[in-house]
């Protein structure tokens, strides 16, 4: 299996997970329905706070858009979807990365799937920009390497 | 003296074709790297813009993430808010403690909730008024708030309170009043004068609610409705549940906001009583 072939499948996996994360706390979000919520943390309190809402849209509803958006860019072998899955999961990481900050100082509070969604995104993103830099010309993916 | 042959003329060119491809791959190798390291400088760009326009709206978003009632959003001058929209839905319905309605009502609601939650901040604001009036009002329904106080410090301040409001058949005022002004749970913001606005707009007398507040006997409905919440299972809040007066109760599944579930749950009851 090629470097590329593996890195995909990895970044199908993380996209997977993620969107699965996502789907759940937005789910919640809808129903008014207080999460399962361990390790001491919050979720109440986090998704329930001015940040859990971007321009009135639920960031987790952003959240499972961008994991959608990610795992479908990794079944098109074309150029710009890879550029589609980077630009996603590394505008996702960013978002999170401030989110995460937001919980810590602002909101006082963790929400266990918060982070666990933050640090997908975070391997996404380095798995995405890896692709993006080391997968062969479109169309060749997957193909024997030529070797001369 | 080598033995190695002189390679043919074939030999050479293939060699030379070789040497060629090798270099035009390494060549395209390395434009294709090039491109993709400028397609990925332009892309965090473009992801750095996307995020510091997100951060941008975040902070400018509506802190006030629960809708307030149709054309209610703004302070009326002089009152705090909720004062006027509080005393407009409860005008001239009986109040007894936490109950509110007729308790010849063939229905009982009951809400557990805690003051600092915002989902029964959602409930109060977009729900209740709704039910108040077409149940309530009506005699239908007998509504009753059971404060489970869970969240933290301010809960507990904010429910001993709620009590001595109850003690002066003030709940449903307090309630409604302290939800329209929530602030964020646990920062403190539940301080004496901030409960004092709440008092004064919700129509209760605060020294003596202050008196009772203070008491050992105002932690009482908190105890009891925990008890009940034990009893019936409570996890979360707002949990609502339904009942003929008298008889057994059932959960209401249900979002804070889903009117139409509430209604159809009480309808269900009504039906059989």
């Amino acid at each position: 299996m090629t470097t590329d072939r593996r890195l995909r499948l990895v970044a199908i996996v993380l996209a997977a997970v993620g969107l699965c994360v996502a789907a759940y706390l937005t789910y919640i979000h809808y129903e008014g329905i207080k999460p399962v919520c361990g390790l001491g943390g919050d979720c109440e309190k986090v998704q329930s706070s001015e940040w859990s809402k971007l321009a009135g849209v639920p960031v987790a509803l952003l959240g499972l858009a961008g994991y959608a958006a990610i795992l479908a860019s990794l079944f098109v072998d074309r150029e710009e979807a890879l550029i589609v899955g980077a630009l996603f999961a590394l505008a996702g990481f960013g978002f999170s990365a401030y989110l995460t900050y937001r919980e810590l100082f602002s909101i006082d509070a963790i929400c266990p799937w918060c982070v666990a969604s933050a640090t997908i995104m975070t391997l996404l993103a380095i798995v995405t920009t890896a692709r993006l830099l080391l997968a062969p010309a479109a169309g060749r993916r997957g193909a024997v390497p030529y070797v001369g | 003296m080598s033995t190695e042959r002189e390679p043919t003329k074939k030999e050479r060119r293939d060699a030379a074709r070789a040497a060629r491809i090798e270099a035009e791959q390494a060549d395209a190798a390395a434009a294709l790297r090039r491109r993709r390291l400028r397609t990925l400088l332009a892309v965090l760009g473009a992801a750095a813009v996307l995020v510091v326009v997100a951060i941008i709206v975040s902070g400018s978003s509506d802190s006030n993430s629960a809708k307030s009632r149709p054309g209610v959003a703004q302070k009326s001058a002089g009152a705090i808010p909720g004062q006027k929209e509080s005393a407009e839905m409860l005008a001239g319905i009986p109040q007894s403690g936490i109950h509110l309605g007729s308790p010849s009502a063939p229905v009982r609601l009951v809400e557990f909730a805690d003051l600092q939650c915002p989902f029964c901040r959602e409930y109060t604001l977009q729900t209740l008024p709704q039910l108040v009036q077409d149940y309530v009002r009506s005699g239908k329904v007998r509504m009753e708030f059971r404060d489970l106080a869970f969240l933290g410090k301010d809960s507990v301040t904010a429910g001993r309170q709620a009590a001595a409001a109850a003690e002066q058949n003030k709940l449903w005022n307090f309630v409604d009043v302290f939800y329209f002004n929530q602030g964020e749970e646990n920062s403190g913001y539940v301080t004496p004068s901030f409960l004092h606005s709440i008092d004064k707009a919700a129509g209760v007398d605060s020294a003596t609610a202050d008196a009772f507040a203070a008491s050992a006997a105002s932690l009482t409905p908190i105890k009891q409705a925990n008890a009940l919440g034990d009893q019936l299972k409570v996890s979360s809040t707002p949990t609502v549940f339904v009942g003929k007066r008298g008889g057994a109760l059932q959960q209401v599944e249900a979002g804070p906001t889903d009117v139409s579930a509430y209604k159809q749950a009480i309808d269900g009851v009504l039906g059989q009583a």
